[in-house]
This record gives C-alpha cells, structure tokens and sequence, in this order.
C-alpha cells in the first residue's frame, strides 16, 4: 500500500520499539550495575579480611620459623625459613628488624619485573597494610617481621568481576532486543493495523475495514473505540452520498414531468455522439412542440397546461425504445435521443407513434378534455450533421416545417 | 578451612625445602683475640635458650669436662628466661656427678673418658656438648664445628632421643646435616 507524502513517519522520531528497547535497556543496566557493584564491594571486603588474616597467619609462622636462627645468629638460615614459609604467592615481601628498626633482611618475591612492580603498585592500593609479628625469645623482643602482601587475590577477583560484568552487559543486550521484539509484537503491531486501517479509510475510502481485536486492554478499547467511530463515519458516509445523488437529481430533472432537463440533454448528447462514434452506429434527436399551447395555458389556466405536459410526457415515454431518451427543454418543447444503432425506418415508426398517441384527448384536472397536436422534427447523426450544434438546428428546422399553418408565429 | 589450607601447603613446602637446606647454622666469628670464644658462648647460650628441662631451671649448672679450649667467656651469657647460668668445673674427670648438672660442655678429653661421660648422661636431664668431636662420634647431644670464619653446630637426634632434656625442633634444621 502506498503512503502519500503527508502520512509518513517522521524518521527523525523515535519508533515504539526503540522507545520500549532504551527503557528497558537503562532497567536492565541499572539492574545489573547496581547487582555487580554490591557483589563486587562485598567481595572485595570479605577477600580483604581473609588477605588480612592470611598475612597476619604468615607473619606469626615468619617470626616462629626464624627466631631460632635469629638467636643463632644466621642470616641466611633466616633466609631460608622465610623461603620455606612466604613461598604463598599471597606474599611479595618480609622484612626483618631488630628491636633497633634496623633491616636486618628483607626477602622479595623472585621474578616479577614490570608485572612485579605493577602489582606492587595495586597492592598498596588495595592491598592490606603489611602485617606484624614479633619474634620473642621469653620476654625480649629479638626482632620484627613485616610481611606485605600481594594484590593478586583481589585484582584476580576484580578482573573476573569485571568479565562478568560485560558478559553481563551482552546478556543485557540480548534481553533488550529479545524483549523489544515481544513487546513490538504485542504493543506495536495490534497498533500498526490500526494505523493500516486508519490509512485505507483515509486513502481509499474503504469505510468497511475494521480493526481487529488485541489482547491488550488499553489496545483492544482504542481499537473498538476506532470501529465505532467508523461506523459512524460510513453512515454519514452514505448519507452525503444519498445527499448529493438527490442533489444531482434536482440539477438534471425536470421537476413537472420527470424527464431529464435542458443541462442534462446538453450532457447528454456530446456522450451519445461519443458512443455512436466509439460503435460506428447512427442515431438520432427528434425536438417535440406542442402545438397551441399558450391558448390552452390562456383559456384553461396554468394548472391545466400542466397537467397537459405531464400527460403528453408520459405518452412520449410509452413509445421510446429502452435506451433511448426523453427531455423537456423548457415550456411546451421535448427532445428525444433515440439510441445508436437506431434505423430511419424505426425513426419514421417512433414518429408515427407519437403522432398517434396524441389521438386520444387529454383529460384535465377540471374535468374537461382537449384536443392536443405536435410538431415533430428529427435530425440523423451523423446522416444530417456530424456537429451537434448544426444537428439541432436541423432537427428544429424540420419541426417548424412539419408545423401546421407554417406562417402562423410561434406558441410559446 | 583457609588455614589449614594454609598450613598443608606450608608442611608441603617445608618437605621440599627440607632438602637443600643441608647447610648447617653458620655463626660468624668476628676478629679479636678471643672471637671464637664470644662465638662458642652465643652459640652454647643459643643451645641453652632451645632446651627444656623436665622442670624448668632457675640457675642453669653448667659443668665443664676435660680442658675446653673456648670456654672463656661462657660467664657472659645472658638468658632470654632469666635464668642464671652457674659455671663448675668436674672435680674427677669421667665422673658426671649425679643432679649437679644440667649442661655438660666437654673439652679436650679421652674418647673413652668421653664416652663415660655421655653413657652417664643417658635418661638424665643433661645437656651434652661436645667442642672437640668434629665428627661428633662420641654421642654427644651437641658437637661444635670451628671452621676459620664461622662456627656452626651437629646435632645428634639420637643423642637427644636418649636424654630427658627435649630440644626444641626447630634447630635440628640449624644442624649440620638438618633434619
């Protein structure tokens, strides 16, 4: 179905689906960033408390190893405990102080480099501050353990909070366009036949199409609502095109006899010489008088020169064929256009007819009856003229000469 | 959960690091005329600190056997308990007096002299250290290894299985050989 130009969308607007996928989309996303960042909060302060007492565990195991040593005075076998005990990736670094604050060893991690020193970084960040142990042999205090952990636990925690958090995101994506789709399935497209229909009727006039019905409350009442308004719509519809065929009626009718009026014969006989032309078929135009009339209109009154032309229209009706046609073209004078195809021996015949039904007197209103005659003149399209003007003409000459008392004036 | 975690692995680490740390406890000994003797009376007093007694002593006896060679500052050391160390000298040589003693350090001595002694320790609370055993062959608890820049120590477990003294574990790993 074609839109014009003035029913079509603004494309800078958004659609419904687009409307319904953006709500949706912020809901989704709110949802999952709000879930993700308790989760990950949560996660990080339980994993901060357990790095916590992992180190302070370290620590303590750190001092208990190397006091003996300590005490013997071996720093490399100091070194060795530490070795054994901080081989936990959880830790970067263990100094040993004595009670002085001097650094009697400090053990790092092997290996690391840029990565190392990266982690380093992160750890002071989020990494517990480093955990404390005294080494103690009875009551003296021998030396001081630091034990600095390593970030590791929480950036791995962190890094796959992150991953699940845009797998998340996809997921999020996926339902949007999932949920678009449902919606524009159940919202937008009860309302695009609505919009359909509302366009046929607007388009083409086609008052009989109906919305159907919607599984949607609000959509199901704007739909019925619409129908209704249609069916109004089609009623008034029908009326004005009663209307205006009455209208048309009153333009091309002859109120007093019924037969078609001077508009119309002027319509009329164009499209006759268009379809006698189109079939290659004769016809003819045959004008009517009534002779003395105007001494009936004087002598009898208006009323009865009506009721006269009412009756001499009824018997001019009787005698034409069913295709052909009668007009009156004003006061006592008819016209008839006797159909393609007609014959000059029919044309002499439908003559003869008229002349001998006005045989018959014609009864008036008053009771009297009077005695009426016509003049008769026909024309042959396009034996006579091919032009319609010049056809009349002719047509109109061979009533006057067919008029008895050919000198006598006019009765109009 | 996590600490025992923790500690699974610690045990684990420990067993294979267990390995390569044969290399014994190595004291420095500083310069001077009597470093070795200031190093032998850290080390003798390190001993002390890591073991127990049945019941635990006020005044450590020391008893000195045979002629040590450096032994001089012993008087010196200092204990983390307090406990005030008492030095003696056996009257008879070979002849452990019995519960006058709770440490033993034997000098230059006759193996068989030596081996008295030790025999006599057995089941007692007594502390056995060796200064001239090397090859620590004569059963003491604790032989002392003099090397020219430091000194470090052989621990016989069997030695200290047969006593009633109990040496805290952690310094069999300080030992020559470890354990």
């Amino acid at each position: 179905m074609m839109r014009s130009p003035a029913s079509t969308p603004n494309s800078a607007m958004p659609t419904l689906r687009q409307v319904l996928g953006r709500v949706h989309m912020r809901l989704i996303l709110f949802a999952v960033l709000m879930a993700g960042a308790t989760l990950t909060l949560t996660g990080v302060l339980v994993i901060r408390g357990y790095a916590d007492r992992n180190l302070a565990l370290i620590a303590r195991t750190v001092a208990y190893t190397v006091e003996p040593a300590l005490v013997f005075d071996d720093i490399a076998a100091v070194r060795h405990g530490i070795a054994a005990v901080a081989v936990s990736e959880s830790v970067l670094q263990v100094d040993v102080r004595d009670p002085g604050g001097h650094v009697l060893m400090t053990w790092r991690r092997p290996g690391g480099g840029v990565m190392a020193a990266i982690e380093r970084g992160i750890s002071g960040l989020v990494a517990p501050s480093p955990a404390l142990a005294d080494v103690r042999r009875g009551d003296r205090l021998i030396a001081q353990v630091s034990v600095y952990g390593g970030a590791e636990g929480l950036g791995r925690f962190i890094l796959s909070g992150l991953a699940t958090a845009l797998a998340c995101l996809v997921l999020t994506l996926l339902a949007t366009w999932t949920l678009a789709r449902r919606l524009q399935r159940d919202v937008t497209e009860p309302l695009a036949r609505i919009a359909d229909v509302a366009h046929a009727v607007r388009a083409d006039r086609q008052f009989d199409r109906r919305v159907p019905n919607s599984d949607i409350q609000e959509v199901d009442q704007l739909g019925r609502d619409f129908n209704a308004l249609l069916d109004e719509l089609r009623d008034w519809h029908r009326g004005m095109v009663s209307h205006n065929r009455m209208l048309e009626r009153q333009a091309t009718r002859d109120v007093l006899t019924g037969l078609g009026n001077r508009a119309m014969f002027e319509q009329t006989l164009p499209a006759t010489i268009a379809r006698a032309d189109a079939a290659d078929a004769p016809f003819a135009v045959i004008y009517v008088d009534v002779n003395r009339f105007k001494q009936v209109n004087d002598t009898h009154g208006h009323d009865a020169g009506d009721a006269m032309l009412i009756v001499i229209a009824a018997r001019l009706r009787v005698v034409l064929r069913p295709d052909d046609l009668a007009f009156r073209l004003g006061g006592d004078e008819f016209a008839l256009i006797l159909a393609p195809g007609v014959t000059p021996d029919e044309i002499d015949a439908i003559k003869a007819r008229i002349a001998s039904g006005m045989n018959q007197p014609i009864l008036l209103p008053n009771g009297e009856s009077i005695e009426a005659s016509l003049s008769v003149g026909s024309a042959r399209y396009p034996h006579d003229s091919a032009d319609a003007r010049d056809l009349l003409r002719h047509a109109d000459a061979a009533m006057y000469a067919a008029k008895p008392g050919r000198a006598s004036t006019r009765d109009r | 959960m996590r600490a025992l975690l923790f500690w699974l692995l610690l045990s684990m680490t420990s067993a294979v690091q267990a390995a390569p740390l044969i290399q014994p406890v190595m004291m420095p000994v500083g310069a001077g005329a009597d470093a070795v003797a200031v190093s032998t009376a850290r080390m003798v007093g390190a001993v002390l600190e890591y073991t127990r007694w049945p019941e635990p002593r006020s005044v450590i006896r020391l008893c000195l056997a045979g002629t040590p060679r450096h032994a001089g500052r012993l008087e010196d050391v200092q204990l983390a308990s307090g406990a005030a160390l008492q030095l003696s000298s056996l009257t008879v040589a070979g002849e452990l007096p019995m519960g006058r003693c709770d440490a033993l350090y034997i000098g230059r001595l006759d193996a068989a002299l030596t081996r008295r002694l030790i025999m006599a320790a057995h089941g007692q609370p007594v502390v056995t250290i060796a200064e001239d055993d090397p090859n620590c062959r004569n059963g003491a608890m604790f032989c002392l290894l003099f090397a020219p820049r430091t000194l470090s120590f052989q621990l016989s477990i069997d030695a200290v299985s047969r006593s009633a003294v109990r040496i805290d574990p952690r310094v069999l790993r300080l030992s020559k050989g470890g354990y």
